[in-house]
């Protein structure tokens, strides 16, 4: 390898390239190089050094650093597999991802396909206002949900549902109809529960409308147009011409955004800290909590390694039979 | 490349969009009442029945709904920004009685908050001549405040590190990605998919050895190296989509200019970066985005002086735990976000272009 690389720097390349015929095949090495080594030297070997800590008996930052901490094995693992809380928190965790997959699913599929109609009238300035919760920092959304989720009486979805309370009653609907206001969004488990996943929903569904556009602006116009020919109605098009067109980047964009949800830290610890009474601690916010409020940095450690394990193999699993990596060996 | 030639080209580049921007805004009505009378003269030529026009007119009221709908939280805040006091709700429904509408909320993050300058000191920068100490005779001094530069200062700090370090990296290693092959890129890169959505969730989950990490090496309250550990983050999800873009560029063109004689690095400056600009344009968000928003490793590894706007803006949120003082920090957070979200609005057409992973359809 050593002796292929006739320039060291990129300085010189255009030269030599011109001169030399194809014997550098492997200077792009030193393109990607930078790249690698500050992603493996902030992100890699945290991980690595994660897994170290998950071994010792480490209770605070200091006794990391000071090297008070011993090795204990794999203790902490075996805390883990009998322990309430750990158990609870997977639960919720798989459970957010599943409920708050489906329904960004059917929405960012409605958002696309309307957004992307015929009929629409300045539908490319109604998606470029559609995907502005992409472009907000997420501390700043996540507040104003916790703001509208608020257990008042007069916050806003309480005062939307008692609005509606009195609509129906004007109505004479029957009592089964009503909400029971005001709801504690924050303080029962599944009303937390169904904030976080609105919430979530809310944050990610950008990403997918865009990806989903442009899958719908690559079928050609003459696909619809010939299955209307054919007699097929809107459904049967919807069936035979969209769903193929956008299967994949459906289950593309779908994979990364389970993902991020897996690792969904701020909505649950904005809301009310994984609460009430630790009830809804996704996986990261529960391994955060033990070390930062309990003290237990290893334990904590071990919490997380167990939480990346997942990650990674989800989306070792994604990569390999999700084709999310097709362009990877293509040439 | 003349650094200054490229400056001033990217500036008027830029300069072209906006006024492209501008005009297609300032043309909508026009379009928009152009529109209506072509529907109607199609109505009265019996081209189209008016139930089709009815159709077309129910579905784009429908997409206005629900844009309005989705679109509530940021509405809503807005106006709190803009209500009297600090309280949040009101007895007399969900949004402020607009007769109280003052901008006293942004008055204070102006010149009382720790926005601009620390607790609103504005000075004015002073010309010092002789005591530079470094290459220039001359050196630019703040004066007139006894407390310094605030937030904003430290989150453009940290920024543009993330976006130098990011974009030096991204750029190259996407385009050898895309064009070469080398020992190890498929593994590289299939390493780098693995590791896409990890990004952000992975720098909470590895805090803990973060921390520890950081001490040990004496790297904590330091802004610069803040700034790389974000693009160190943004990395693989980056290089990623730009290679996905990249791909989508002929091989054919750099070919042809090189049989024109055109040298490798004139390929890059013509060819490549030219026909690349959307993809560019995204990952330029995105990057930015990844140093400017992220604010638990910086609340972490940080001390109070040197927080970034986004530490700051937490803090306000967090102030009392059921007493967030919302005008106030919807004021702030309105500061904070907006110059973001315009310029990600007006990229919209970049960031459907470059978002569109060209290779992963079919």
């Amino acid at each position: 390898m050593a002796s292929s690389q006739p320039g060291t720097g990129v300085s010189g390349l255009g030269r030599l390239r011109s001169a030399l015929p194809f014997s550098s095949r492997d200077w792009g090495l030193l393109l990607v190089a930078p790249g690698v080594i500050l992603f493996s030297s902030f992100m890699l070997y945290p991980i690595f050094y994660l897994f170290y800590i998950s071994l010792t008996d480490a209770t605070f930052a200091g006794s990391v650093i000071g090297g008070g901490a011993e090795l204990i094995g794999l203790e902490n693992y075996v805390q883990l597999i009998g322990d309430s809380q750990f158990k609870t928190s997977m639960i919720t965790t798989w459970l957010f991802v599943a409920v708050s997959l489906v329904i960004k699913v059917f929405l960012a599929v409605g958002i696309a396909l309307l957004l992307n109609h015929a009929r629409v009238a300045g539908k490319r300035y109604m998606r470029a206002a559609v995907i502005v919760p992409l472009g907000f920092p997420g501390i700043f959304t996540i507040t104003v949900w916790r703001g509208m989720f608020s257990d008042a009486r007069y916050g806003v979805f309480n005062t939307i549902l008692g609005r509606y309370n009195e609509f129906m009653s004007s109505l004479s609907a029957p009592e089964l109809l009503l909400f029971d206001v005001p709801i504690g969004f924050l303080s029962g488990r599944w009303e937390a529960f169904f904030a976080y996943v609105t919430t979530e929903v809310w944050l990610a569904y950008p990403f997918m409308v865009i990806i989903i556009v442009s899958a719908l602006q690559d079928v050609p116009r003459s696909l619809h147009e010939a299955a209307m020919v054919d007699g097929a109605g809107a459904l049967q098009r919807f069936r035979t011409v969209t769903v193929p067109a956008i299967k994949g980047p459906v289950l593309f964009a779908s994979i990364l955004t389970a993902a991020t949800s897996f690792q969904q830290f701020l909505i649950p610890w904005v809301f009310n800290q994984g609460g009430p009474s630790r009830q809804n601690e996704l996986i990261i916010v529960y391994g955060y909590r033990e070390a930062i409020t309990f003290n237990q940095f290893g334990l904590s450690a071990a919490i997380l390694i167990v939480g990346i394990a997942f990650v990674g193999l989800f989306m070792f699993v994604a990569v390999r039979y999700g084709g999310l990596a097709e362009g990877v060996g293509d040439e | 490349m003349n650094p200054l030639g490229s400056a001033a080209a990217l500036v008027a580049s830029a300069a072209a969009l906006v006024r492209s921007k501008l005009v297609a805004l300032a043309t909508a009505p026009k379009r928009f009442s152009v529109m209506i009378r072509r529907a109607v003269y199609d109505v009265r030529t019996g081209k189209r029945t008016s139930w089709d026009v009815t159709k077309s007119v129910l579905m784009t009221l429908f997409g206005l709904a629900m844009v309005l709908v989705l679109l509530f939280p940021l509405f809503w805040i807005t106006s709190a920004s803009l209500a009297e006091g600090s309280r949040l709700f009101n007895t007399s429904g969900i949004f402020p009685d607009p007769s109280t509408y003052n901008l006293g909320a942004y008055r204070w993050v102006i010149f009382e908050s720790d926005f601009f300058f620390v607790d609103g000191d504005w000075g004015y920068p002073q010309l010092v001549i002789g005591g530079g100490g470094g290459l220039l005779p001359f050196s630019f001094r703040w004066a007139g405040t006894e407390t310094g530069p605030g937030a904003l200062f430290n989150s453009l700090y940290i920024v543009s590190v993330t976006l130098a370090a990011g974009f030096g990296m991204i750029v190259p290693a996407a385009y050898a990605f895309s064009r070469r092959q080398f020992v190890g890129r498929k593994r590289i890169l299939y390493g780098y998919v693995l590791f896409t959505q990890i990004g952000a969730g992975l720098s909470i989950a590895t805090l803990v050895a973060l921390y520890s990490l950081f001490s040990t090496y004496g790297l904590t309250n330091n802004l610069f190296v803040l700034g790389l550990f974000y693009a160190a983050s943004a990395i693989p999800f980056n290089t990623w989509l730009l290679k996905t873009y990249m791909d989508n560029i002929p091989v054919s063109y750099e070919e042809a200019a090189m049989v024109d004689g055109a040298s490798f690095l004139d390929t890059i400056r013509e060819v490549i970066l030219p026909l690349t600009k959307p993809g560019l344009a995204v990952v330029l968000i995105f990057v930015w985005l990844a140093g400017w928003n992220e604010f638990i490793i910086a609340q972490t590894l940080l001390r109070p002086e040197n927080y970034p706007l986004s530490v700051e803006l937490y803090n306000i949120a967090t102030e009392g735990r059921f007493s967030t003082p919302w005008t106030r920090f919807a004021a702030f957070a309105n500061l904070f976000a907006l110059p973001v979200a315009i310029v990600y609005f007006a990229a919209q057409r970049s960031v459907e272009d470059g978002l569109s992973f060209g290779g992963m359809e079919g």
